[in-house]
């Protein structure tokens, strides 16, 4: 049986992670800025700017929020450090971009955790935020079809944004909200409602990937609330006949999964980008080319989709497997507390938080590697995007829901 | 909330599936790594398709056949030696897939399961490759050929390094010819014929029903037979070139008679003849340095009398493989241990460390009792002294043994082989001659092996 204590076997003091960390960026920011041919102060600003925000951060996070057990935040600080020193490999202009996320994403989180001290008051959020999701997605259905670009993106000015993002945040925060009435049919309805709405919406936005995300998160939330195994069966065969049905009736959607586990035969045309990653990561071999000197960074959507791939060619894949074994050890973190969190709404939140985010992870790195259909999501803290990054930060807000409450925490979070 | 507290164990599962996957995805990397990274489509290698930064190509004397410079990839200096080294050093292109610019490329990347091509990178090539052929003695080879499409190789039968590999049809790699496609002259010109193609061996395979023979019938030695210009089996008849009379069974092999081999393989039978043939080599997949031979095949069974009878001497659906023929010579001079020849003389590092390529020790491709190769060697031998140096073709002192042969081809002139070794422990070389639909084995290959090992002396 495990253990009843409330801490990780070893524990090492915030301060010397987060050293650590820093001097892992100071480290892997070096080859760019003591380039003489990338010297301008953009750059500067936004890989050295990205230092004092951290601390601050994490200063904040325990001294406002009374935390103590700060190293998921230190795992997604130093993961989103990784994702900044590649966007400033490739454009000053990204990197200013990414780190204004990461700023912007930890106010999410701040804004998430706050809500989550509260229960009372996230109870009362949860219709709004699932009626404002699903509220973004229809949106995003009219005005994508007006703009007739990529379907799940609203642009408004020089910002674009991918509702899905954050309509992920909205649907852990109301699946794990509603529990406190789980056991009413009503209310497991209204959620079934809610999550065939952002699925539906998202299929038919053509961004698979992202509705096979909330599918999972789906299953993993209903088996959380319900445990139902019976029912969730029924739930996961209706819809692999719905995917058949739209796969039968639809064929250009299968049409673009046929080059999975061929993209070798199809190497200049639909398994360019999974090929492109192959041949590149093994380019770069244990320890990597070095940071700018890859030739992944020419393929499109390589610092999104792709980032992993320019991680293995030009940071080694030690590194690369650094960052997996960093999604696994947040789980694991999660799971190790989880049965012990305070209320079923963290335990739910988190959970489900750590559910996605190895989901999406999994479909990210296995399907640019062709293990995995490719899908094209992107990888949680690292690839770059703004939406993708607040979504990550609020998705760490749950993660950290998980030890929300514990001794003086809890009596805190309640007055 | 106990109940939850047992649920949350669902997200081990995941745990589990998503470490599996990793495990999966770096066994992937490990085990494909090197073909994955020596793809065509790797920019840091290949520029548009031809092979641009990559390590440098040498003969065995360090003449440079092959060479990376300011990013484009230079080849030898002359338009003759470029045409002779072709199928060896191979095509930028890699049309040529047996050359070792296609076949070797993970080399001559730099690729390794550590540094990836970091080497590449750094030192802007891979390691260099030097081959154990012998530019000059290509050359010589692809004059002495003359025109003809065919192979010439040669190999050391006691350390299997391969000195001379011509493959005709060829071209200059420079001045690559337009529509070389539907050409005649250009039919089949990326193959290399030595170690990719396959000839009706007409007969020099009578050296491996030879080989049979002794096995199988004890007084071979003594046998004499009878030809009138055919031997008739019992589905029809096997044709000779001549009327030899009475002859005994060395003779026969030097003058060449189809009707005492189709005789000797009726009373061999096909079981014996089919086993003997797998035994040197035959239907079995070979590969030097890696690169995959063309497999000589026997026959399908069964067979009737008459097919039998022009499978005996080297005719009927035989094929052979140059350089399995050559090995099979090499084997016959080398008391039966047949060396595996290999291509790649050493490797040179990008920071100029020196190392052999695979084993250190010379492989053995295939094996023949040393009983028959010490018997088929004189035979072989006397087929040079009796026949063919005073039909005026002399081989001096080199020593020659070997078997030419004349391979009949439908409806076209046929293919002139020979096939051979010299005794002479200075030259312990085997070699093998084709001239493809260029006429007879002692009219054509024979005075081209001759001027080929003159060269190497």
């Amino acid at each position: 049986m495990p253990s009843r204590r409330l801490s990780i076997p070893v524990r090492v003091p915030w301060f010397w992670l987060l050293l650590l960390a820093t001097a892992f960026q100071l480290f892997s920011f070096a080859p760019l800025l003591l380039d003489p041919e990338r010297a301008e102060l953009p750059l500067y600003a936004a890989l050295l700017g990205y230092i004092p925000l951290e601390w601050l951060f994490l200063i904040l996070v325990r001294a406002l929020a009374h935390r103590r057990h700060v190293e998921l935040e230190i795992l997604g600080l130093w993961l989103s450090g990784i994702g900044l020193a590649v966007c400033g490999s490739v454009s000053a202009d990204y990197a200013l971009k990414q780190l204004a996320a990461i700023a912007l994403g930890m106010g999410v989180y701040a804004l998430l955790m706050g809500i989550m001290a509260s229960p009372d008051l996230a109870m009362k959020l949860r219709t709004p935020a699932a009626v404002g999701a699903v509220g973004l997605l229809a949106l995003n259905l009219l005005l994508a079809k007006v703009i007739n670009g990529t379907l799940n993106w609203i642009t408004v000015g020089p910002i674009s944004i991918q509702p899905s993002e954050l309509v992920k945040l909205a649907f852990i925060f109301v699946g794990a909200a509603t529990l406190e009435k789980l056991q009413t049919a009503p209310s497991v309805t209204r959620y079934l409602l809610f999550a065939m709405g952002c699925v539906g919406a998202l299929f038919l936005m053509r961004d698979f990937g992202a509705a096979l995300i909330f599918f999972a998160t789906y299953i993993i939330l209903a088996f959380l609330r319900s445990g139902d195994l019976k029912s969730i069966a029924l739930v996961s065969a209706a819809a692999v006949m719905g995917a058949g049905l739209v796969i039968y009736f639809r064929p250009y959607v299968a049409n673009r999964f046929s080059v999975y586990r061929h993209v070798w035969e199809h190497i200049h045309d639909t398994g360019y980008q999974q090929t492109r990653v192959l041949m590149y990561s093994s380019s770069g071999g244990l320890l990597g080319l070095g940071l700018g000197q890859g030739k992944l960074r020419g393929v499109f959507a390589a610092s999104t989709d792709l980032v992993f791939g320019m991680l293995c060619e030009e940071w080694g894949i030690l590194l690369a497997v650094l960052v997996l074994v960093s999604y696994l050890g947040m789980a694991a973190y999660v799971l190790h507390f989880a049965r012990q969190a305070r209320s079923a709404f963290y335990a739910i939140a988190s959970v489900s938080a750590a559910g996605l985010i190895l989901f999406q992870a999994a479909l990210n790195v296995f399907g640019i590697t062709d293990l995995l259909p490719l899908t094209g999501v992107t990888l949680p803290f690292v690839s770059r995007g703004g939406t993708s990054i607040l979504c990550a930060w609020g998705l760490l807000a749950f993660l950290s829901s998980v030890t929300l409450g514990e001794r003086k925490e809890a009596s805190l979070a309640q007055e | 909330m106990h109940s939850i507290s047992k649920r949350v164990w669902a997200l081990l599962a995941l745990i589990l599936a998503f470490a599996a996957g990793s495990v999966v995805m770096l066994t992937g990397f490990a085990m494909n790594g090197e073909r994955w990274a020596s793809n065509r489509a790797n920019s840091h290698i290949f520029s548009g398709g031809s092979v641009a930064i990559a390590g440098g190509i040498y003969d065995r004397s360090g003449m440079p056949l092959a060479v990376s410079k300011d990013g484009k990839r230079v080849m030898a200096e002359s338009a003759i030696m470029r045409k002779a080294t072709l199928h060896a050093v191979g095509d930028p292109e890699g049309f040529i897939s047996a050359g070792a610019q296609s076949a070797f490329r993970d080399i001559l990347a730099g690729y390794d399961p550590f540094n990836g091509i970091y080497e590449l990178t750094k030192y802007g090539k891979g390691s260099d490759v030097v081959l154990t052929i012998d530019a000059n003695l290509c050359k010589t080879a692809y004059e002495a050929l003359d025109g003809r499409k065919g192979t010439v190789g040669v190999y050391n039968y006691k350390t299997g390094e391969i000195l001379c590999m011509v493959s005709s049809p060829t071209y200059d790699p420079l001045h690559k010819p337009k529509d070389m496609d539907g050409q005649d002259k250009y039919e089949a010109v990326y193959l290399n014929r030595f170690l990719q193609g396959v000839f009706t061996p007409g007969s020099t395979f009578k050296t491996v029903t030879s080989a049979c023979a002794l096995q199988n019938i004890p007084d071979i030695q003594t046998r004499t037979f009878f030809c009138d210009r055919r031997y008739a089996t019992g589905d029809g008849y096997v044709i000779c070139r001549a009327k030899h009379g009475t002859l005994p069974f060395g003779e026969a092999l030097s003058e060449s008679c189809n009707a005492a081999f189709a005789a000797i393989a009726d009373e061999l039978g096909e079981t014996n003849l089919r086993s003997m043939a797998a035994q040197l080599g035959f239907g079995k997949p070979f590969s030097v340095d890696g690169i995959p031979l063309a497999i000589s095949t026997f026959p399908a069974g069964p067979l009737n009398n008459l097919e039998l009878g022009w499978t005996g001497v080297g005719q009927h659906t035989t094929l052979a493989n140059p350089c399995h023929m050559m090995v099979i010579m090499g084997a016959i001079a080398n008391g039966g241990n047949g060396v595996n020849p290999r291509l790649i003389k050493e490797l040179i590092s990008p920071a100029g460390h020196t190392s052999r390529y695979g084993s250190p020790r010379p492989k053995t491709m295939l094996t023949l009792d040393p009983f028959l190769a010490a018997s088929l060697q004189p035979m072989l031998c006397a087929n040079v002294t009796d026949i063919y140096d005073p039909g005026l073709r002399k081989s001096g002192d080199l020593e020659l043994c070997g078997k030419t042969g004349t391979a009949e081809v439908d409806g076209k002139t046929a293919h002139a082989w020979f096939a051979g070794f010299c005794q002479n422990p200075n030259y312990p070389y085997a070699i093998v001659v084709v001239g493809e639909n260029a006429g007879g084995g002692f009219d054509v290959a024979l005075p081209i092996a001759i001027r080929v090992l003159n060269a190497m002396k």
